[in-house]
């Protein structure tokens, strides 16, 4: 029905837009100019007409419909076999298959009852839904007809609508955040009315696994993240001592030094890098990466645990590159001639150009790439999940091993839908202090950007 | 024209989309324990491959969380079967009543031995349940038999003939049917036979079921989360830790792992079977009787998980590390679950 | 990179004057190759992942099948002689293909060795015959060969695996004497010295290991009272023993050793049988059969052979009875090694040999749809409004903020308004396309927005200027002169985010993706996995068959990514203006 629906309501759309167009240049006759609008203007304009009753009568109509269908099957049915929504479900999925023809058995001659009642309901609301639809499209469309003439204004009235369409899908932009911060505060507020928000910030023990009956006792419920924040700082810190030296060094190299040759294959590669999804380099990390550290570790004596800091930090930082050096390869681009200029005539080389002039120059777009990249490896999780481990110590020793937010949302979260327990929520309140921290730390940096922007330009 | 078209196409596919999430489920979908997870894989794959219906759906979410989720209530939202490594509580029995799920019928499945296992490359080593709760009790008796935080950092602490390592255990969360297990497998019995302990059992037995019920949480007991199989990759990468979980995962990965024996018993096949290794456990399949002829198949998926075939003797679920119920009580079993007979629940504890 | 050099490779004279331009000029050389460095390092981890991936992916592309010879039995398969589809798939094929397999070991009579000999085959090794059978019923009653699949432990060991093999053939004429069941075998030339020594070696190293750990023990012994030192002493002793007993099996070059489990496996192959050692000594090895010889006689030397498997039988799966049948199915030629088609035409299974990824790219393909038909008209709509129609004003303002941050919020966050939004609140199914869809066309739409806005931006403003003055209203110059020469631009820019929703796990997981599915999903509500995130959930399974098949999965996935991004520089290359 719905495709039949949506079939036809396509058809009318493209006739009367024909149509329109047709009307408006015989209006029109030898002399175009006569028109206010352009005759596809009028066009879209009957469609748009078309489009908007029939869409609202779909709306409004197709449940509606739904449930005078189910109203007729049923009413020949058993009272005890639908009365509850199981019941109920199971036997419109019954007729469903038996309309289909791929009822497993034979049918009993109730279901065959409520099969035929249901499908004579459903052809007779179809034919009712589509004729109420096209009725309505063609009332709209006849007073649009009437409306065409060299004196309407067709393309304001679309122009109009489109904008409104426009302003609607940035809209959605907003409203995902909306939702987001609906999403987490919610739970996060319910959060903190079990657990005091103060335990929580700057408590020194995560132990989230509380019991779950009654009879049972799980462990404490400590919902202190400070060893989150200290495991997802080492790993980060890790990070950043990777991609900072070897990101700002390949965007110089890239920015000052290499030929364009050079730089179409440098480019790729960097790309590729950046493309290459989270749950392959934690897959890396926690099968390559972390028994080799672990071995060479070993073999002189440290003691490595086998889900380190440092295995995770480091393909993390290798992860984050590509946005250091692409975000600084900006910055040091956007970086005006003239400075340059000026420190060769002075006499200085190349190196001590680049280290005296240009970049305190281009630092504080530097300083705001390495925030988004810091915010990138906070945020991320598959790494981690699958590298990093779920014991929360509080310690910075980069060999053992460490938990971070993204792990224990992960870990609190899989497999359990329970929203009345701390344990569950603190999940949310978790996830609030991450969006909380990245939003901070990016409005920060593009601030930074913006206004480093507009002194040079 | 182009944006009414996309317009038109969104639409459309929100229609669909909620028309169809009206119409029911076919497609059985289970939930519950990680122990019991790869052996409802194997009988729903093969119930799928023989039965022409449609392959379940299974999530692995632990004993208790399952248990939340099949209680929530009868209906297409809820799952029509919950695996567990135990029995279900009588507590949550009460709440699958109050939300309406009354007929439930119990599969009991097999038994699986709960083991304490170590990686090959370790120092072998040999554990008394005792030993164990002192290793893991988040408190233990001191000299003078009252109850101190426990002071143990290394195994040679416990007891000297134990390696003079640091104690690191990974074990599953509460969640978990296997936790449970843990305790009333490893540390109550444990806990009885220190003399100290045995002394406030008979004083004040609040007090003795809280201490074999806490775990330590200084780091020693790791809770690896509700994955089995992390545990068991852990344990490979670390020769000194150690890790508890069901036999199944042990005998799947037994060219890496050894089991450590218990109060002088190794686990294996036959000694669970015949009862010599001590801690072993029975493994259920839950399933919500007011769902059968709702969802199609699933009385026939319960008949294929009781079958010989399965969980016979030589089933294909031995081979996955099931240890099969003997041959009488398997054939109750399957006879019982012939009628689907729900269980009454008086007999829970 | 031959180019980079030789910018600066200006002459310097050596006088001491100039001691200090010859610095700067160092400096200046060290500060480039600094940069060089940093870029090969990246480029060499690329590779190193990349190569390890496909390292570990390759075998898993393959598979070890055994071409049997069967008899599709009209009693086992369709006894009331139907030929009907039903009837014929739930025929009892493993039986079949079982007893064929025990006709080849005449040897294999006990409960146990049948379950072990069965235990080669995958179980799902009769998917195959029963596929064949019932498309073609006429099969029914005829002898047929069809390709069994092996298990995923005999894979392994017939791909390597499990353990090295060493084969070394026999110089001497080998003879047998039966006593009993235990065969002595002795060579008249030298073969069984060098095993001889090697096992000796095994048992050096394990002897200094049990006398690392007493003196280890000792020394804590030392002040130490009570009953706790008691115990350790029991310890020490019981290791001193152990000791003991294995110095007396080392101590002569001489005397026999003892074979046990924790030994390299020695098999002798013999007129057509294979004999397991349980005792080596220069001269010879004491042993039973695995397969019975097929005749008592001496061997000629070059006629036999010895071959070592060097991981001892407790640390392997395949013990050295099935080892031993492999290798004689495999000497018989009747096991070929294939290219795993099953990897690309079936889903998930706990089997690792039956796995495979059709399920995951399917669900990949639904939740990709729903993510570009919502996203790309959303945002390519509101780049057009930000970039052309908007007032700047602060609500303007608030919604770029707004999308820049969007933009770098963590992906788990998605994950998160998911689960609350889609499946808490609008009662959406679990494990669905279309909610992974939604999340990720919410988590893609910033990146779209972004590159459309730039692709807008990069049109020149005199393009919109000249048709705005010759009459052109505002929407008119968009969408007719603007908005197609921004399409480049914003197409790859829409490859690139698809791209990322691709690769995205963290939401996913979320939102219920990770079940086990075996199921290929038909629609967009139907519970389904993406490719990311079966990867994930593989990588998690012990069997070590199922890290092969992970790395094959990341290695389809990358694929599909560089494909995609190839599309994206194409579209770059091909349509890109410089105005």
């Amino acid at each position: 029905m719905t495709t039949a629906y949506f079939l036809i309501l396509a058809l009318l759309t493209v006739s009367w837009f024909l149509v329109g167009r047709q009307r408006a240049s015989s209006i029109a006759g030898a002399d175009p100019a006569s028109l206010h609008s352009l005759p596809s203007y009028h066009g879209l304009f009957l469609a748009a007409l078309i489009c908007l009753p029939m869409i609202l009568i779909f709306i409004v109509g197709a449940p509606l419909a739904e449930r005078y269908i189910e109203a007729r099957a049923f009413s020949g049915l058993d009272p005890a076999t639908i009365s509850d929504e199981l019941g109920r479900s199971a036997v419109l999925r019954d007729i469903q298959s038996v309309l289909a023809g791929n009822y497993a058995g034979t049918a009993t001659p109730e279901l065959t009852t409520a099969a035929s009642a249901y499908s004579s309901a459903a052809s007779i609301t179809s034919w009712l839904l589509l004729i109420a639809g096209i009725a309505a499209a063609l009332v709209a469309a006849m007073f649009g007809f009437r409306l065409i003439g060299p004196e309407f204004r067709a393309r304001n009235s679309v122009e109009r609508l489109v904008k409104y369409i426009l302003l609607a899908c940035s809209a959605i932009a907003v409203l995902t955040t909306v939702g987001i911060v609906f999403s987490v505060v919610f739970e996060t507020i319910q959060f903190f009315s079990k657990v005091n928000p103060i335990d929580f910030l700057f408590g020194l023990q995560w132990s989230p696994q509380t019991a779950i009956r009654a009879d049972q006792v799980g462990s404490s419920g400590a919902f202190g993240i400070v060893p989150l924040v200290t495991g997802t700082l080492l790993i980060t810190v890790i990070a950043i001592a990777v991609a900072g030296p070897l990101g700002l060094f390949a965007a110089i190299y890239m920015a000052e030094y290499a030929s364009p040759r050079t730089r179409s294959i440098v480019k790729p590669i960097l790309e590729i890098l950046a493309g290459i999804p989270t749950v392959v380099l934690g897959f890396f990390a926690a099968l390559t990466v972390a028994p080799f550290i672990r071995g060479s570790g070993e073999s002189i004596g440290l003691s490595v645990s086998s889900e380190s800091a440092l295995a995770a930090g480091l393909v993390m930082g290798m992860m984050i590159i590509p946005f250091v050096s692409s975000l600084s390869d900006d910055v040091i681009n956007a970086v005006p001639q003239s400075l340059r200029d000026g420190s060769y005539a002075m006499g200085a080389t190349k190196s001590e150009t680049i280290k005296k002039v240009i970049l305190p120059a281009a630092l504080p777009g530097i300083v705001s790439a390495f925030m988004l990249a810091i915010s990138r490896a906070v945020g991320e999780t598959m790494i981690v999940v699958m590298a990093a481990g779920l014991a929360a110590n509080l310690t910075f020793n980069p060999l053992e091993a460490v938990t971070t937010f993204t792990v224990q949302i992960k870990t609190i979260l899989v497999g359990d839908q329970e929203f009345d327990s701390a344990k569950t929520l603190s999940a949310f309140a978790l996830g609030f202090v991450l969006f909380f921290f990245t939003l901070v730390l990016n409005f920060i940096a593009l601030q930074i950007v913006k206004r480093y922007r507009e002194q040079y330009d | 024209m182009k944006k009414l078209l996309s317009t038109v196409a969104v639409a459309a596919i929100a229609v669909a989309a909620s028309l169809g999430a009206a119409s029911a489920r076919d497609q059985i979908r289970i939930v519950g324990s990680s122990t019991v997870y790869p052996f409802t894989t194997a009988v729903a794959e093969n119930f799928g491959k023989t039965s022409g219906m449609k392959t379940p759906v299974v999530e692995s979410t632990g004993t208790g969380g399952g248990m939340k989720l099949f209680c929530e209530g009868v209906g297409e939202k809820f799952p029509d079967a919950t695996n567990a490594s135990r029995r279900i509580k009588k507590g949550e029995f009460a709440d699958c009543n109050k939300n309406g799920v009354k007929d439930i019928v119990e599969v009991l499945i097999g038994f699986d031995g709960l083991s304490f296992a170590q990686s090959k490359t370790g120092m072998p080593m040999k554990l008394s349940r005792k030993n164990f709760f002192l290793a893991l009790a988040k408190e233990v008796p001191d000299a003078d038999g009252k109850l101190v935080p426990n002071p143990y950092k290394n195994w040679s602490e416990v007891d000297p003939s134990l390696p003079n390592e640091k104690i690191e255990v990974l074990g599953p969360p509460p969640t978990s049917g296997t936790r449970d297990s843990m305790h009333e497998l490893f540390m109550e019995p444990g806990a009885a036979e220190i003399p100290a302990m045995k002394a406030l059992k008979e004083k004040d037995a609040k007090a003795f079921e809280a201490a074999w019920k806490s775990v330590r949480e200084d780091g020693a007991y790791v809770e690896a989360g509700e994955n089995d199989n992390v545990i068991v990759q852990k344990l490979e990468a670390n020769p000194k830790a150690f890790g508890v979980f069901g036999y199944s995962f042990l005998e799947e990965n037994i060219s890496k792992l050894a089991g450590v024996p218990i109060d002088g018993v190794a686990p294996s096949f036959e000694t669970i079977a015949d009862g010599s290794y001590k801690p072993s456990r029975e493994m259920f399949v839950y399933v919500k009787k007011a769902h059968v002829g709702v969802v199609p198949g699933l009385d026939k998926f319960v008949a294929e998980y009781v079958s010989d075939g399965a969980t016979g003797e030589d089933g294909y679920l031995a081979e996955k590390g099931l240890v099969p119920l003997p041959a009488e009580r398997h054939a109750e079993v399957s006879k019982a679950m012939a009628t689907l007979e729900p269980m009454k629940g008086d007999e829970l504890k | 990179m031959t180019d980079i050099a030789s910018t600066n490779d200006i002459p310097v004279t050596d006088t001491p004057r100039d001691a200090l331009v010859k610095k700067r000029y160092r400096a200046e050389r060290r500060f480039k190759f600094y940069g060089i460095a940093a870029i090969v390092l990246t480029a060499l981890f690329l590779s190193v992942v990349l190569l390890d991936v496909l390292f570990k992916g390759i075998p898993a592309f393959s598979e070890y099948r055994l071409d049997l010879k069967v008899v599709a039995d009209q009693a086992l398969l369709d006894p009331q002689k139907t030929g009907d589809r039903t009837t014929l798939l739930a025929g009892n094929y493993d039986k079949i293909i079982r007893d064929a397999l025990a006709a080849q070991f005449p040897d294999v009579t006990t409960r146990a060795d049948r379950r072990a000999l069965n235990g080669l085959l995958s179980s799902g090794a009769a998917d195959d015959f029963r596929r064949m059978v019932s498309n073609n019923p006429s099969l029914v009653g005829q002898e047929l060969t069809v390709p069994v699949l092996l298990s995923d432990d005999a894979d392994q060991f017939l791909k390597g695996y499990q353990t090295n093999e060493i084969v070394l053939k026999g110089t001497g004429t080998l003879t047998q004497t039966l006593n009993g069941d235990a065969y002595a075998l002795r060579s008249s030339g030298d073969d069984f010295g060098k095993a001889f020594q090697e096992i000796q070696a095994f048992l050096f190293q394990r002897l200094d290991r049990l006398h690392t750990e007493i003196a280890r023990l000792e020394k804590t012994l030392q002040g130490m009272e009570g009953d706790a030192a008691e115990s350790l002493r029991g310890q020490v002793d019981t290791y001193k023993a152990e000791a003991e007993t294995l110095n007396a099996r080392i101590s002569d070059a001489n005397t026999a050793i003892e074979l046990d489990d924790k030994l390299p496996s020695l098999l002798v192959n013999v007129n057509g049988g294979t004999i397991k050692a349980t005792q080596i000594s220069p001269a010879g090895v004491d042993g039973t059969k695995l397969i019975t010889p097929k005749s008592a006689e001496p061997a000629s030397p070059g006629s036999w052979s010895i071959l070592t498997l060097v991981t001892p039988e407790s640390n392997r799966r395949v013990q050295d009875q099935a080892a031993t049948w492999l290798e004689q199915l495999k000497a018989s030629g009747t096991i070929e090694r294939g290219f795993a088609t099953r990897f690309f035409t079936s889903g998930d299974s706990r089997e690792p040999e039956l796995a495979g990824i059709r399920g995951a790219l399917i669900g990949t393909l639904w939740t990709l749809a729903v993510t570009l038909i919502l996203c790309l008209p959303l945002g390519v709509g509101a780049a057009i409004y930000l970039e052309e129609f908007a007032p700047k004003n602060r609500l303007t303002e608030v919604i770029e903020i707004n999308i820049n941050n969007l933009a770098a919020v963590p992906s788990i966050v998605f994950g998160l308004l998911g689960l609350a939004m889609f499946l808490n609140f609008f009662d959406l199914p679990r494990s669905a396309p279309l909610v992974g869809g939604l999340v990720l066309a919410l988590l893609v739409m910033p990146t779209i927005i972004i590159a459309s806005r730039a692709a807008l931006r990069s049109v020149p403003p005199s393009i919109k200027e000249a048709a705005l003055g010759v009459g052109a209203s505002h929407q008119q110059a968009i969408f007719h002169h603007v908005l197609p020469l921004a399409m480049p631009g914003i197409m790859t820019g829409t490859i690139i985010g698809m791209a990322h929703a691709l690769g995205e796990t963290a939401p996913l997981l979320m939102i219920g993706m990770v079940a086990f599915i075996v199921d290929i999903p038909g629609g967009i509500t139907d519970a389904s996995t993406v490719l990311p995130v079966q990867i994930y959930l593989w990588s998690d399974l012990p069997e070590v068959a199922f890290q092969a098949k992970t790395a094959a999965a990341i290695l389809v996935l990358l694929v599909f990514l560089f494909v995609m991004n190839a599309a994206a520089i194409m579209l770059r290359r091909r349509f890109e203006r410089r105005w």
